[in-house]
This record gives structure tokens, sequence and C-alpha cells, in this order.
């Protein structure tokens, strides 16, 4: 099985003097992932593009990937928030996996978000499986960089010196 | 009035209508902003700050006249000709759509091969004559349905197939109704056009009797869709094996389409669509030359699919500019003699990505606008449609009968195609389309001068270039330059599911790995072994990979042990960069 890829951006950008106005101690980081052989990325494109602006921290897994190796990049990235990008209809198996994975390497307190074209009777499913928020297509980015920045905000973490 | 001015007035009347000169119609043009627009404006201000197109945000005059055209150097017989003729501006067709209407076609796929040919028995009945084959993105991608990378996706996103036997029971269909299949499954093409083939030799299908069409356009997915197995330069060569062995062996079909409907939905814009859509044609037609064909013979098998958005403009003048590109591209760079070369092969499509979740009701519209533009554009060939519900899940059977309907409303009932190409010699039109085909050869030899498109794909320019109007047309839309109704403008409150939804079985997949294992047990595994091993060393000798698949899928060897073959000679592409523009 193919390891997965990362796209890191590290350089912080503008915004994250916001953060650190913020006392936070560091930019939020999200790890973005197409899960699955689905392979549309405009909107995960678009959404990385907003996440950065926004002075986060954001890794890209690349295509193709296994519930499996999403969770492992999620504990070996240390990341706060794993986002799923789904436009086929694999995402009721897929996504219920990926949770119960995320869970059992004792990352079950990463935020996991679901986007992309995810009909209405599917989000109670997914919500009960452990999938934190959906954002269907047409959301709108600065609706997603708030929801993140307010629950990043609201999360205890460990202060550095 | 000016003394200046009204000497012009006076020599306008000296002259008949027709013998108006553009320099005197600039020149009343001039007039008439200063006169009578200007002061009208400096009452009522302008509704917008400016007026644009909407992907390529060109500025859009408030008026058009003969003046625009003569400034643009517009010459009637040299940028429009006549229909059927050079440079096919005003069509491919001697007789627009007077003869025959467009081939009206739907994407359908999904489920069991059972359950396909019940979907598309619907859809022959409703009308249609042409049907188009998805596959799920196991096949897509080169995987067998139990293989345990593709699970939930089996049937999904498309019919699953796994082997031969499979597009035997999607090929139980009245063959007498259908008369054009397309088929889209790129990075596998030559096992996918062998387990067509052999299935229908299975069916008694004479394969001169209809046409069967693949899409075969790899280097598109490593752009923007991602559907790749191999690294560019490997499916370069499987696309080029499949366009050889048709040319050769099914010269009624079509081997090869550029997608430029995928391009779109990646906010490609109208020029940057026929530059690069043109640029990847060319990568494939110089390695076809090499096969011993020559351009008369090659060009005439391209088809391409162009998308049409909302700009009802930017839609009607990108399909005229497209035609007349191509013409010249072919003409021009490769020397081609038959008029065959130089007509460009189009079907065209209402875009997806103009439709909205929101309010899903209004997408029947937005179709509607959009098709009448495909119309007015010439339509191509063939037209297909999507379906108003595409945001929420795969297609409900109503949707399927509105999405028919629609085709029909706009051939029968709006006039648009009872006369050939009816918005030439519109000011606005023939400005517009001359622009775009001016920038289109202008961005066309910045691909060529870095040395192609494949070059270009290896470099990231395109998925860049694409990556960048993806972040900025989102953001037109979220700080409302564009308004978009539902989605930033008359949005509802609060809305209620208005639409019927079409569910999946769930235990297909099941069902469908089980076939596949039940299959491997019992099939002749030496002769799947023996034909396993003469697709890898055509793989390795450069021989035409469509041959040896073919004696492969006749003893069952299944679509992702041949994949799994060809990864072994190949290797797989890892694209680090896929998010160019991120």
């Amino acid at each position: 099985m193919p390891c997965a890829r990362y796209l890191v951006n590290t350089m912080p950008t503008a915004s994250w003097v916001g953060f650190k106005m913020l006392k936070k101690t560091r930019p939020l980081r999200i790890l973005l992932a197409k899960l699955g052989m689905d392979t549309h990325t405009v909107g995960i494109t678009v959404i990385a593009h907003a996440l950065r602006e926004a002075g986060m921290e954001v890794i890209f897994t690349g295509l193709k990937q296994t519930p499996d190796m999403v969770a492992a990049a999620a504990v070996q990235e240390d990341v706060d928030v794993v986002g799923i990008s789904t436009l086929s209809a694999g995402h009721t198996r897929s996504l219920p996996k990926l949770a119960r994975l995320l869970r059992e390497a004792g990352a079950g307190d990463k935020l996991l978000l679901a986007g992309g074209v995810i009909p209405e009777e599917d989000r109670q499913l997914l919500e009960d499986a452990g999938v934190d928020r959906i954002f269907t297509m047409g959301s709108d980015t600065r609706d997603i960089v708030a929801y993140l920045q307010e629950w990043w905000l609201n999360k205890s973490e460990p202060t550095e010196v | 009035m000016t003394a200046e001015h009204k000497d012009q007035v006076r020599g306008c009347k000296q002259t008949s209508d027709a013998q108006n000169s553009s320099s005197t119609i600039a020149a009343e043009a001039q007039r008439w902003q200063e006169q009578t627009r200007a002061p009208f404006v400096s009452e009522n201000p302008e509704r917008r700050e400016s007026f644009e197109t909407q992907a390529l945000k060109w500025p859009i005059n408030p008026l058009y006249s003969p003046a625009d055209l003569e400034a643009l150097g517009f010459d009637y017989m040299k940028d429009l000709g006549f229909p059927g003729e050079y440079p096919y501006t005003r069509g491919t067709k001697a007789n627009g759509h007077r003869s025959n209407f467009w081939t009206m076609t739907q994407v359908t796929g999904f489920g069991k091969g059972e359950e396909w040919a019940k979907r598309a028995r619907y859809m022959l009945d409703q009308g249609l004559s042409g049907l188009i084959l998805e596959h799920d993105l196991a096949t897509t991608n080169g995987y067998d349905s139990d293989d345990p990378i593709v699970e939930g996706e089996v049937g999904r996103a498309g019919m699953a197939l796994d082997s031969l036997e499979d597009l035997e029971k999607a090929f139980d269909l009245p063959f007498d109704k259908l008369q054009y299949l397309m088929s889209v499954c790129n990075a596998p093409q030559p096992v996918n056009l062998a387990m067509i083939i052999a299935a229908l030799e299975k069916k008694n299908v004479d394969p001169k009797d209809f046409v069967l069409h693949i899409v075969n356009g790899i280097l598109i997915e490593y752009i923007c869709v991602g559907r790749y197995i191999y690294p560019p330069e490997h499916g370069l060569r499987l696309a080029t094996d499949c366009i050889e062995y048709i040319i050769r062996h099914h010269p009624n079909w079509a081997p090869i389409s550029i997608i430029s409907a995928q391009l779109q939905p990646a906010k490609a814009n109208p020029v940057q669509e026929i530059a690069f859509s043109l640029a990847i044609a060319c990568a494939y037609i110089d390695e076809t030359l090499k096969r011993g064909f020559d351009i008369d013979t090659v060009a005439p098998y391209f088809h391409f699919v162009v998308n049409v958005d909302m700009d009802f403009f930017e839609g009607i003048c990108k399909l005229r500019a497209f035609r007349k590109c191509w013409a010249r591209l072919m003409k021009e760079r490769y020397g081609a003699t038959n008029p065959d070369a130089m007509k460009i092969r189009m079907m065209t499509s209402p875009t997806t990505i103009a439709l909205t979740l929101q309010q899903p009701l209004n997408n029947i519209g937005r179709l509607a606008i959009m098709a009448t533009a495909c119309a007015l554009g010439g339509a191509g060939d063939n037209m297909t449609t999507p379906l108003h519900d595409e945001a929420h899940s795969l297609p409900a059977e109503e949707a399927i009968r509105v999405g028919a309907a629609l085709q029909h409303i706009v051939a029968h009932e709006t006039g648009v195609a009872e006369t050939i190409d009816p918005l030439a010699g519109s000011y606005y039109v023939e400005t517009l389309t001359k622009q775009m085909e001016d920038a289109a050869f202008a961005e066309m030899d910045k691909i060529f001068d870095m040395g192609g498109a494949v070059k270009a794909i290896e470099k990231g320019y395109f998925q860049r270039a694409l990556g960048r109007e993806q972040y900025e047309r989102n953001k037109d839309v979220e700080e409302g330059r564009r308004k978009w109704v539902g989605v930033n403008h008359l949005k509802l409150a609060e809305e209620k599911r208005e639409i019927e939804i079409f569910r999946l079985n769930d235990a297909m997949e099941e069902e469908q790995i089980a076939k596949v294992r039940e299959l491997r047990e019992r099939r002749d595994q030496d002769a799947v072994n023996a034909a396993l091993a003469k697709v890898k060393a055509a793989a390795i000798n450069g021989d035409n990979m469509v041959v040896s698949c073919l004696e492969a899928v006749k003893v069952y060897a299944t679509h992702g042990e041949l994949c799994h073959a060809m990864r072994e000679v190949f290797g797989e592409y890892h694209a680090d960069s896929q998010l160019g523009g991120f």
C-alpha cells in the first residue's frame, strides 16, 4: 500500500498574527484528505486555500486514501482536525470506518469534518458514527473558517513556554 | 451638435444604409455615448461598478456596433464563411440542424451490469438514442471490486466492471434502438475497450451497426480529474494504442475524446478550455502520427465534449470559437487538406457546476437556459444534459425524464434550430468569438513553447492555473460579486426537500464481490495466467496493448488483474502536486 504523501504548507500567513493575539500557542493543524477513489479536487483545493489564508496549517494527503491511511497520517502528523472531502457515494461506509479507526488509535479527540455531496438522509448516520460536522456542497468557506476558529479557541490545550 | 458632427450626419445621408462606413458608425457611437447615454447614466447610475463576463472577467461594453468588429479586423469571409465550409465558425454541418437534430444523450451508470441494463432500457424508452456508460471509481482507477482499497465505492459512481461477464449482462439491450454508446474509462482504456469488443462479439452485434465512442482521455485525468494509474508517458502510449487499434479495426468508431467538459468544472475559463483542450489534442495527434498515419486520416477521429455555463454569450461564443480554432490548427499547424480533418466533432452539454444544491428545482430552469445556449452555439453532433438533482445524489427516474424532455423542448418548441447559426452577425457575439479565438491561440503558443501538453502537465502548469481560477471564482460567489440564486441571492431561511432521491441497493457491493470471487474459482486459471504473461510482455515490448488484453478478457482475466499486470511494467503515478494551485 502506498504511503500517504504530504504537501505541507509551513509558511504562516499574515493572519497568524491574529491567532497569536487570541492567545493560542500555535496555529490549528488540519489534515485534508480525499478518501477512497473519488478524485474531485475543486472543493478541497478551495478549502485548502481559504484555511491557509486564515492562518491555519494545512496538510494534504494526496488522492485515493484509505481510512487506514488517513487515520495513520492524522496520528503521525499530530493534527487537530481531519477534513474529508467526498463526492462519490461511498461515504456511508468509509467515514464511519475512519471515525472508528481514529478512536482505536486514541485520536478520537480530533475534530472530524466531512464535505462534498452528502445527502441529508445520511447526516444522522454519519453524526452517530462520529463525524463532528458536515459541510455540504455550497458551504461558504468563511463559515468553515469561523467554525474552526471558534472550535480552536474553545479547545483547551497544554500551553507551551 | 458640433459642426463636424453635422457634416458626418450629412455624409451618412448621402450614402445608402448598406454602404455606411464603419468609421461613420464609430463616430455615431461616440456621439450616442456622449449625447444620449452619458446624461442618462449620470441620472440613473449603473447597477454595478463594472460589467464583466462570468469566467473570463473580460469587460463588457454597454453596446457593440460594427465599429467594434472593424477595430478587431473582423472579415466576414475570413472569420465566418458559410456552414459546412472552412473555418466552420458557423457550424460543421452544411444545413445546421434543419436535416437532423443533434443526438440526445444522457449519462448513466451505477450498480451491477443487470441494474445498468434496466436503467438503460428505461432511458431508451424515454426517447434517447444514445447512452453514456460511466464506470465506478474502482474500475476507472484499475481495481477489482474485492480489492480492499475500493471498499464502499463498488457500483456507486458508475457501473462496476470486473470481468467480461458483467458487460455481457449490461448489454442485455435493444441494440436496434441504441445507435451510440460512449464509455468512460480512461486510465485502463485498453482493458475496457477489449471487454466491450468481446461483449459485442458475444451478443452478435455487428460492430459496423452502431458507434462505440471511448473517451480515452488520460491526459486530462492528470490535470484535474485524478483517475490516473500509470505515469503520463505510459498513459499517452496506452491511449495511442487504443486510437491505433480502432482506426485499423473499427474505423466507424470514435477512439478519443478531449473532454473540455472536465476542464470547465475544474474552473478553466473559455480561453483555457479551448487552448488546453487543443494542446492536449496535439499531444495525442503527434503520437498517433508516429504510428504511420497522416493528419487527414487521424484528425477526423478526434472528438470534443464542451460544457456551457450560465454566461449565455461566453458559452455560445466558446462553441463558435472552438470550431474555428480546431479548423485553423489542423490547417496551419498540421497542413491538413481534407475538410473532414478540419471539421471538429463536438458534443455539448450544460455544465453541472452551475447547478445548486439549494432549491434544486431551480436547476431545471438553469438547464433549459444552458441547453438553449448549446443549441444556439451549434449544439454539435450530440448534446447531453445533466440532471437537476445531481448535487443531491445519483439521478432519480423523474429527473431523467425531465432531463430528456428538456432537450426535446429546446429542439421542438423554441425555434432556435430552424435556421443555421442564428446569432451570427451580432456585434457582441462576433466580438467575443474573435477575442476568444485570438486569446486561445496566444495561450496555445505558450504551451507549445513549454514543449507541449505532456511537459506542461509534468511541470504542473495546468494544475496551478486551474487552482488559481478555482479559488478566485469561489471568492466571487462568497463575496457577492457573482449573484447565484439560492446560494448568495434569494436564499431560503429553511429549505424543505423538494425532490425524489434515488438510493442504491446496499447489498450490491457484497454481491459484486462474491461474483468476481466465484468467477476466479471456476475459470480456466492456466489460460488466465498465460494471457496475463502475454499482456506483460506486450507492455514491455511496446506492442499494441488492445490485442493482448482482448485475448485475456475472453478467458475471463479480470479488469483489476490486467491493470495490475501493467502496473508491474509501467509503475504507478503519484502526483505530489495534485493541488497545483495550493
